[in-house]
Parts: C-alpha cells; sequence; structure tokens
C-alpha cells in the first residue's frame, strides 16, 4: 500500500512539473505547426532569469518566476525573427523549422555555458515542506506546480475559445492562406503564438528547475519528456498532453520502482515508439492533411 | 490550356531529360574521378600524421553524410537516428572482437549487416509516420539507446581489478583490436591503412549513392519524397523503396561505424550526443540536402571551419548552430544546390534553351513548377 502511494506521489510530482513544458509545445505545434526544438533551451533561460532577477537585482524569491515569463516573451520574439519570419511560407516549413531550432538551442545553450559556467544552480523559485493527505506526503512544490499548470491549461483554453486573438489563432491553424484571405495578419499572429507558447515554455522552467538543479543543459531533459507527453496525447492536443503528463508521469514511476531508475526514460521512450507504430498520431492526435 | 501545352512537349522533353541526365553523368563521373586521384595522391605529398588523421575523419564522416542524405533528402525521411546506426555497426564489431577476439576484418561485415538489420528496423518502424512525428521517433530512439548504454553498469566481465559491463557503459567498448596496420605498415605507414580504407569505404559508398540517385530508383524516391500521393497513384511502391534506402544506408554507415571503432580504438555512448548530430546536420544543410556531391562539400566546409576555429573550441558549436541556422533559413539548397542553380540559370541565357529548370532538383513542388513554366511560355 505504501508503494502504491508512494508511486502516485512521485508520478505526481513528475507529471505536475512537465505538464506545463508539454502544454507549451502542444499550443505552439497546435497554431502553427511548428516542432519547437529550442524550447528548450527558453525553458532553461526562464530558469536563469529567475535565478539572476533575485540573485543579482535583490528581488524577492517569488518576483523571479514573472521576470522568467519576461525573459520567455524576449526569447519568443528573436525565436521568430531568427527563423519563423523568414520560413513560415516555405513548403517544407514543417521539417526545416525544426532544423534551424536544434540550430538555435545549440547556440543559446553553449552561449550561456560560455558566459555564466556550467556549474549547476539553486532556483531560488521554491517552497518547502509537505502536507499530509491520506497517508501521502505531497509537498508543497508539487501542489504549486499543479497550479500553475492547471493555471496555464484554463488560460489557454479561455484565450482560444473566447478571445479575439484567439479566434484568430484558431482560424490560422485550420488554414493560414484562407485566414489571411479575410484579413488576419498571418505574421503577427505568429509572434502572438511564439511570444505565449514561449512565454509558458520559460514558466516551465521555473518550476521544473525548482526540482532539478539549474544549469545550461537542463533544458535537455524537459524537452524530450514534453515531446514524449505531446506524442503520445497526439501532437497539439491541449487538455489531452495535460492529462497525459501525469499519466506518464505515473508510468515513469512504476517503472523506477519495479525495474530501477535507469530505465524509467529509456521505458517512456519505448512506450513512445510502440504508440507511434500503433497509432501513428498519436492516441487522441488527428490525420492532419497537409496541401501539398 | 495547361495541360495542353504539358502534352504537347511531353515527347521531346523526355527525349531532351534523357540527354541532359547523360550529360550529367559524364560530369558527375568527371568530379568523382578528379576528386579519386587526388585523394589517392596525397599520402605522396607525405603531409604529416596529423593532416592524414583529419583526412581519415573526413573520408569517415563524409561516408555517413553521404548515406544520411539518401534516407533525409533523396527519400525524403527525416530520420535522425543516423548515428544510432553508426554506432550498431561500429558495436556489433567491437563487441565481437571484446568478446569472442573476432578479427575487426571479419568485424565490418558483421557490422555492415548488424547496422542493416537496426536500419530496416527504424525504416519499416517509420513507414506510416510523415514529417515531424519521424524525426521525433528516430530522436526518441537515439536518445533511448544513449540512455540504456549510459546506464549499463552492472558488472559482466568481473576480475579482481576491473569490473567491465556488458556493452561497456558510459565509457564504451575499448581493448577490441584493431585493423593491425601498425604489424603490417610499421608504425611510420600505419596511418596511411586506415586513410586508405576509409577512402575506400567513401568511394564505394558515394559512388553507390550516386547510382541510386541517377537510376530510375532515384527517380521513385525523389517521386515519393515530393508528391506521394501522386507517386503512389502512378504506381511507385513506398514501402519496397522505403526498405530498399534504409538497407543500402544502414550498410555503409554500419561499417563506417566499425572503421571509426577501428581507427580511434573506443566507441561509445558520446557518439549519440546532440551536438555530434547537430555536427553532421550542418554538413548536410551546408552542402545541400538531396544533392550528390553536397555532402562531401559540407563535409569539407564544416571540417575546414572547424580545423579554422581550432583556437577557439568552446565557440566551436556555437559556431556550427548559427551556420545551420544561417543556411536553413536563407539558403535552404546548400552550397551546391545553390551552385547548380546559378549555373543552370546561366547556360539558360547562354542558350536560350530553358527546359532545364523543370528537372532540377531540390524543388518542392517539380510538378507545379512545371506546368508553370509550361503555362508562360
Amino acid at each position: 500500500m505504501t508503494m502504491i502511494l508512494d508511486i502516485f506521489e512521485t508520478g505526481l510530482s513528475l507529471g505536475a512539473t512537465y505538464a506545463m513544458a508539454a502544454l507549451a509545445l502542444a499550443f505552439v505545434w497546435n497554431s502553427i505547426g511548428m516542432l519547437n526544438m529550442a524550447q528548450g533551451s527558453i525553458l532553461m533561460v526562464g530558469g536563469y532569469a529567475s535565478y539572476w532577477s533575485v540573485q543579482y537585482f535583490g528581488l524577492s524569491w517569488w518576483l523571479g518566476f514573472p521576470a522568467a515569463l519576461v525573459a520567455g516573451a524576449i526569447g519568443g520574439i528573436a525565436t521568430y525573427y531568427a527563423t519563423v519570419r523568414w520560413m513560415y511560407k516555405s513548403t517544407t516549413f514543417d521539417t526545416n523549422i525544426v532544423i534551424a531550432t536544434v540550430g538555435i538551442s545549440t547556440v543559446v545553450e553553449n552561449g550561456v555555458v560560455k558566459l555564466f559556467s556550467g556549474y549547476a544552480k539553486r532556483q531560488p523559485f521554491f517552497v518547502d515542506g509537505f502536507v499530509q493527505i491520506g497517508g501521502m506526503a505531497i509537498r508543497y512544490q508539487t501542489i504549486l506546480n499543479f497550479t500553475i499548470a492547471l493555471a496555464a491549461l484554463v488560460f489557454l483554453h479561455f484565450l482560444l475559445t473566447r478571445t479575439r486573438i484567439g479566434t484568430a489563432i484558431t482560424a490560422v491553424s485550420q488554414d493560414k492562406y484562407a485566414a489571411q484571405l479575410l484579413g488576419i495578419p498571418l505574421q503577427r499572429i505568429f509572434v502572438q503564438v511564439l511570444v505565449i507558447s514561449c512565454v509558458l515554455a520559460a514558466g516551465a522552467g521555473v518550476l521544473v528547475t525548482a526540482v532539478i538543479p539549474l544549469s545550461p543543459y537542463v533544458g535537455g531533459e524537459p524537452l524530450l519528456k514534453a515531446f514524449i507527453i505531446c506524442t503520445i496525447a497526439g501532437l497539439g492536443r491541449m487538455p489531452a498532453a495535460f492529462a497525459m503528463a501525469f499519466v506518464l508521469g505515473w508510468f515513469e514511476a512504476f517503472v523506477s520502482y519495479a525495474f530501477g531508475a535507469r530505465f524509467g526514460f529509456p521505458s517512456m521512450l519505448l512506450l513512445v515508439m510502440i504508440t507511434l507504430l500503433w497509432r501513428p498520431h498519436g492516441l487522441f492526435g488527428q490525420n492532419r492533411i497537409v496541401r501539398q | 490550356m495547361i495541360t495542353k501545352v504539358t502534352q504537347g512537349t511531353a515527347g521531346s522533353t523526355a527525349a531532351r531529360w534523357s540527354a541532359s541526365q547523360s550529360a550529367h553523368s559524364r560530369i558527375d563521373l568527371g568530379i568523382g574521378a578528379t576528386l579519386m586521384i587526388v585523394a589517392c595522391c596525397l599520402p605522396m605529398l607525405d603531409p604529416g600524421r596529423y593532416v592524414l588523421g583529419q583526412m581519415t575523419l573526413f573520408f569517415l564522416w563524409a561516408g555517413i553524410v553521404t548515406q544520411w542524405n539518401l534516407i533525409f533528402g533523396v527519400a525524403g525521411v527525416y530520420s535522425l537516428a543516423q548515428m544510432a546506426v553508426f554506432l550498431v555497426g561500429g558495436y556489433a564489431a567491437a563487441m565481437l572482437g571484446f568478446y569472442f577476439g573476432v578479427s575487426l576484418w571479419i568485424g565490418i561485415w558483421v557490422g555492415g549487416v548488424a547496422a542493416v538489420v537496426f536500419s530496416l528496423a527504424v525504416g519499416m518502424a517509420t513507414l506510416r509516420l510523415r514529417g515531424p512525428y519521424v524525426m521525433l521517433l528516430t530522436l526518441a530512439t537515439t536518445v533511448a539507446i544513449q540512455a540504456l548504454l549510459q546506464g549499463d553498469v552492472d558488472c559482466y566481465v568481473k576480475s579482481a581489478t576491473t569490473c567491465y559491463p556488458l556493452t561497456g557503459g558510459p565509457r564504451g567498448m575499448v581493448n577490441f583490436g584493431d585493423f593491425g596496420f601498425v604489424k603490417w605498415l610499421g608504425y611510420k605507414y600505419a596511418p596511411l591503412g586506415g586513410y586508405y580504407l576509409a577512402l575506400t569505404v567513401l568511394i564505394t559508398g558515394t559512388a553507390l549513392a550516386v547510382v541510386v540517385i541517377r537510376s530510375p530508383l532515384g527517380t521513385a524516391f525523389k517521386a515519393l519524397r515530393d508528391n506521394q500521393t501522386l507517386a503512389a497513384s502512378r504506381g511507385v511502391a513506398k514501402v519496397k523503396f522505403q526498405i530498399l534506402v534504409f538497407a543500402i544506408a544502414g550498410f555503409f554507415t554500419g561499417i563506417a561505424g566499425v572503421l571509426y571503432a577501428g581507427q580511434f580504438r573506443t566507441i561509445g555512448p558520446n557518439m549519440l550526443n546532440l551536438d555530434t548530430l547537430l555536427f553532421l546536420l550542418s554538413m548536410l544543410v551546408v552542402g545541400g540536402v538531396g544533392t550528390r556531391w553536397g555532402p562531401l562539400v559540407g563535409c569539407a566546409v564544416i571540417m575546414l571551419s572547424q580545423e579554422a576555429m581550432k583556437d577557439l573550441a568552446e565557440w566551436q558549436m556555437i559556431g556550427f548552430g548559427a551556420i545551420t541556422v544561417a543556411f536553413v533559413v536563407f539558403l535552404k539548397e546548400g552550397v551546391v544546390g545553390a551552385a547548380d542553380k546559378l549555373w543552370k540559370r546561366w547556360r539558360r541565357q547562354l542558350s536560350g534553351s530553358h527546359d532545364e529548370s523543370k528537372f532540377s532538383k531540390g524543388g518542392e513542388l517539380p510538378f507545379a513548377k512545371a506546368v508553370e513554366g509550361n503555362g508562360q511560355r
């Protein structure tokens, strides 16, 4: 019984940590069909922004989070002007953007190592302690991460269904040429989507680095986990991605417990392979008809 | 109207196409022979061990990128599992050498076959997937293999002083022997052995790749890449061709893995780092994805710039990343593709002929372009 509760608690904590990163990835794919490999570096930049603002500007610890969001917005605009701005008209956008963003993330990661050393830092944005619920010790950090990720999901839902920007984004995601004909400024929508997704990613970076130490390479694992979550859920399905983050968290916790921690990550990757072989667009994904 | 024009010129363009094909084949043959002679003669200038070693490495990387280009550029299957295939070949030979004392000369063939098997598995797994999903699955495969290798720390061979995991663990395989060049050629001439062996593999692999691209097989690959539905409706069997291209590329990539293991006497999971992947990707992108000579040119450009940035080692990855972004964004047809385009435009202006553009490679919509071109006239 204790074992099951243990696995439940670990899985919940893992899921809460990665849910927001998965949401950011799902949102940008859903809106403009972009697989953003640079998101790992945006996560890392978000974590560092929070660290620096508290460490060097003497802000109180919780102000690190909004600082990270600002850094994320800047990162989003930079990503747009470095890549998407020049590429979105190309018919091979969906694959070339992957290569371009891999390049960007290499530049950013190595740049941060070069400028600020590769040593791991301690994220100031974290809360200690835990609460006993039904025999489980649930950490406050898990609750905080869960709440923020849930807030992000609700925010995205309201954005897409209740606002003008959201309607325009939905139109672009359905058919960008038709949207353009109807007077929707395509480039502005792209900037908005990238800024929103990078803000979410930077926030996710703070949540992630509250759990694992902050270093220039910290973005790689959350990015891959977010990919795994999104791929299994079906790229672009946001509520499914949110739920899948927890399902996979429990799965990883179970495998780590049953077979040893070193099989946790590879088993998730195995799960991706099996899922894609069985359902090529993920469990809840739809076949996007791509115009040739 | 447009359809009529297309039909009207179909017969004559086919004839001109085959004529330009054979002209291109002669150019290909000329380039290939020249490069081969230069590479064969280079050691006579006695350039020293360092240059020979770098050239050997160049042959290996160029061989891998050429095969990757077949899958990635020509067949249009965006597989990122190339380094995993490379590693499977290298590990197969290294483990045979370490546990059974099998010579690497036999290991070459075993490694090649093992890599074919693995490559076929990847090829079949990605059959139903498209674009970004292929990238995700193959990237996941690569990362999973790396994580498993690095996590392999249980002792398989255990003695009083050493503990050796089955796959060598995070350090990888060592002490599995080499090709024996030092014994045969003496210490002084040993690097020449590795040099010519790598050159032979590169020449064979490149020759095969160029023949594949030039043959009807290559046309089928390109048809599937450019418009899968149209190609399928014309009777091009995707399953058959995808399996074929993964088998061919897998074999030479695996052999390159064995050569790498023999040359450096070690092979480990660090070869699956994303940095290595980006390094090779930048070669592919700079040279020109899907072009015949792009991999060689790209490899030369990147390795020369690596040489130029030798004193700034920690800036290298930033440089390669920036180069990759710049090429994907502003010159996605690569150096070779751009040169090809310029050359064709120049020739067109010179002769007043205008058919070449229709069959230029690297364009995304050759069919649409052909119609467009005819309509304008």
